[in-house]
């Protein structure tokens, strides 16, 4: 029996992430997008991204990048608007890396998330086929058009225009040439009632794998973890029934949640906040993009260093010692269903009562307590139906543990 | 037993002195309106607190001073001598030695000859911040100093103490500033503040030491009317510092206020914090090894390791 499994995240937990902001500017102006500080002026000079690899690749021995592989991110605002500029760093990435003799050299990607817009424009694809054997890239498509429609929309006045056609356009593309990626769906309050839609929607445009969660924020509305319920059993339903599980995957299931935690075991920070690195257009690193003044809403950027003076560690500290246990209220701690509860360290941040990582926002739980439900509503049918076609052995032996992509 | 507020500090002027790691900025005179002072009084008899008068170089007047002797209390800056340089003679027997990190270096003879007239010497070192490690071997060197003097005042059946070496010899468990938990400050606005360090801070227009805009710029937690409100206080607890909980070096004064001015959060010490820290705790050991090898019977044995900073072997906890 085929199950299709879920794909991690390359080198997971054995690479170090760093991140170019190369623009703060995007086509869309999505209406849950956490970057509140956008705007068309701070875009990477090459000379940046340049000190700034310089800087890495001189410290290939230093605890802070002393990883066996690296993940070179490229974030937005949109990427691919600074196509060229990526392109020349990419070049004097590997260029270093082969010059240095260094570690990472044959052990590095190159990471990009998209809008999907000027995917298949010349000099996206003419990038692609040059690094291709080293690249990640997840188009972001939000499910059915109305879906999408609903908050990935032209940035602008004038009346609101959705993006949808002009991003499904590429998925094929994008399908052929990299056919296990995924897409990330976020959902908002708004998007409710289209979650069923749009995952199987997204299988039917040959996405496999619909890496998907819900906002961290406060804008839940009451009622809401009721109507996510609703909808995940209506998808779980759909699933088993049509035995899409064989040939795709929804990160929204996974049998490593909903149950109490053990802060022994599992006190482990969620995120890797402190262990990426950031940088953006004026030279500053920052422990991920989220501490970036246009990811914030309500505190100061987190700068840990620039490259000209370096990484200051002490400003790094808080991130590398924070675990579980420690940022969370007693009632997360002791809550049955603690397990898989996500939350993001730049919102935990932006929403805490005082400047510190180590207050967790709850602004999720209900929603996650509903996931909890569907969650295991979907196990527990999908074991009987295994069960009573005897495949449920061939299940146990084939199956590999999710790894939620929250962020 | 867990930590509960004991200490009502209050700052009687803007001037008053300092008497820890940082430097008061202010230098206009702002005296406490006595009913505040009264006020303060009242709050500290009834929340059950030993008061600190923090005072100013100048005398009060008259009416403070009869206010003040209704409550039991300590007059910092006063019977507690409050100094930024090393005197030839202990005009007090009680005394805050505020220095650089070089200046304590320097002085470190005219320390050891200020010690043995003194019932305690507390050091306070002011700009803990610039630490380099370049300078732990001279600090070590300051310390053995230091401690060859107090192993001599033992031997002559005093009881020396010096807050850096001898009180971690007494300690089992962390004893550290706990402001905001065990100990709160009054400032002569009639505002609540962790330390008098946040105080300072916000007059200066600093609203955080870290570079972060606050809606309030404001850092009290609390005044007179409405008692205290501090946020994230769990976060002031020692269970809450995932680093300083698994620490030994239970003399180190685990300043809040240092923490949030060097790593931006108020549980997380910085590096040199805990470097300092760790050389005395070690120092402190070697003091111990020498009572005990004098033939002294020694309680609370401090064990060797092999770092100086908790952050470096926080995997192995």
């Amino acid at each position: 029996m085929q199950i299709k499994k879920y794909n991690g995240v390359w080198q997971a937990g054995i690479s170090k992430n760093i991140t170019f902001i190369v623009t703060k500017d995007c086509q869309l102006a999505c209406k849950y997008c956490y970057l509140v500080g956008k705007n068309e002026k701070e875009r990477m000079p090459f000379e940046v991204a340049k000190a700034a690899i310089d800087y890495v690749l001189d410290r290939e021995n230093d605890p802070n990048f002393a990883y066996e592989s690296v993940v070179w991110d490229f974030i937005g605002g949109e990427p691919f608007l600074e196509i060229d500029l990526i392109d020349k760093i990419c070049d004097y990435i590997k260029q270093e890396l082969f010059r240095r003799n260094h570690h990472w050299f044959n052990s590095y990607r190159f990471s990009f998330s998209t809008n999907g817009i000027n995917y298949a424009s010349e000099k996206v694809q003419r990038f692609i086929e040059k690094n291709k054997s080293h690249l990640s890239i997840g188009i972001t498509i939000d499910g059915t058009r109305r879906k999408h429609d609903l908050n990935r929309i032209w940035k602008g006045d004038g009346p609101e225009r959705g993006s949808y056609d002009d991003v499904v356009r590429n998925i094929p593309l994008w399908q052929s040439q990299f056919p296990g990626d995924g897409t990330k769906v976020t959902i908002s309050s708004a998007d409710i009632p289209y979650i069923c839609e749009s995952v199987l929607h997204l299988y039917d445009l040959g996405i496999h794998q619909v890496n998907i969660n819900c906002v961290f924020e406060n804008v839940w509305a009451e009622g809401d973890d009721l109507r996510f319920e609703e909808q995940l059993m209506q998808l779980a339903d759909t699933i088993i029934d049509k035995e899409l599980y064989r040939n795709y995957a929804c990160s929204f299931f996974s049998e490593n949640m909903g149950k109490p935690l053990d802060c022994q075991l599992q006190n482990q920070n969620w995120c890797g906040a402190g262990k990426m690195l950031a940088v953006d257009a004026a030279g500053n690193f920052y422990p991920c993009t989220r501490f970036a003044q246009y990811s914030l809403r309500d505190k100061e950027a987190w700068i840990v260093g620039n490259i000209h003076d370096g990484i200051d560690n002490n400003k790094l500290r808080p991130f590398l010692t924070l675990d579980l246990c420690t940022q969370s209220l007693p009632e997360c701690v002791d809550c049955e269903v603690a397990e898989g509860c996500a939350w993001c360290q730049g919102e935990n941040y932006d929403a805490a009562k005082t400047h510190t990582v180590f207050e967790r926002a709850t602004a999720i739980c209900k929603m996650h307590k509903a996931r909890v439900r569907a969650n295991n509503y979907y196990w527990n049918k999908l074991y009987r139906k295994l069960e009573l076609e005897g495949k449920r052995e061939e299940f146990e032996q084939n199956k590999k543990s999710s790894n939620d992509i929250i962020c | 037993m867990k930590p509960y507020l004991q200490y009502l500090v209050i700052l009687l002027d803007d001037t008053s002195v300092a008497y820890c790691h940082a430097n008061n900025p202010l230098t206009e005179r702002k005296l406490m309106p006595l009913e505040t002072l009264r006020k303060a009084i009242l709050f500290g008899m009834k929340q059950n607190l030993m008061i600190q008068f923090v005072y100013p170089d100048y005398e009060l007047p008259t009416e403070y001073n009869e206010l003040i002797e209704t409550i039991d209390h300590v007059k910092i800056g006063r019977e507690v001598q409050v100094l930024d340089s090393v005197p030839t003679i202990a005009e007090t027997d009680n005394i805050v030695l505020r220095l650089t990190i070089a200046e304590f270096i320097a002085k470190q003879y005219d320390i050891a000859a200020l010690l043995p007239q003194t019932t305690r010497l507390n050091i306070c070192l002011t700009n803990i911040e610039s630490f380099t490690d370049e300078q732990i071997e001279d600090y070590k060197k300051a310390l053995a100093t230091l401690n060859a003097v107090l192993l001599n005042l033992y031997k002559q059946a005093k009881n020396p103490q010096l807050n850096i070496l001898t009180d971690r010899l007494q300690l089992t468990e962390m004893h550290n500033c706990e402001a905001g938990i065990g100990n709160i400050t009054l400032a002569p606005n009639g505002k609540f503040y962790l330390c008098p360090a946040f105080y300072y801070d916000e007059q200066m227009g600093i609203s955080n030491r870290m570079n972060h805009k606050t809606k309030d710029a404001s850092r009290s937690v609390g005044d007179l009317e409405r008692g205290l409100d501090i946020p994230n206080k769990q976060l002031l607890q020692l269970d809450h510092a995932p680093l300083c909980r698994i620490c030994d070096a239970y003399h180190c004064n685990r300043c809040i206020w240092l923490n949030q001015k060097l790593t931006w959060d108020n549980n997380t010490p910085s590096r040199q914090q805990c470097i300092i820290s760790h050389l005395e705790r070690n120092a402190a050991r070697d003091l111990q090894l020498q009572l005990k090898e004098a033939g002294y019977v020694v309680n609370n044995e401090i064990k060797e390791i092999t770092y100086l900073d908790p952050f470096e072997v926080k995997e192995e906890f």
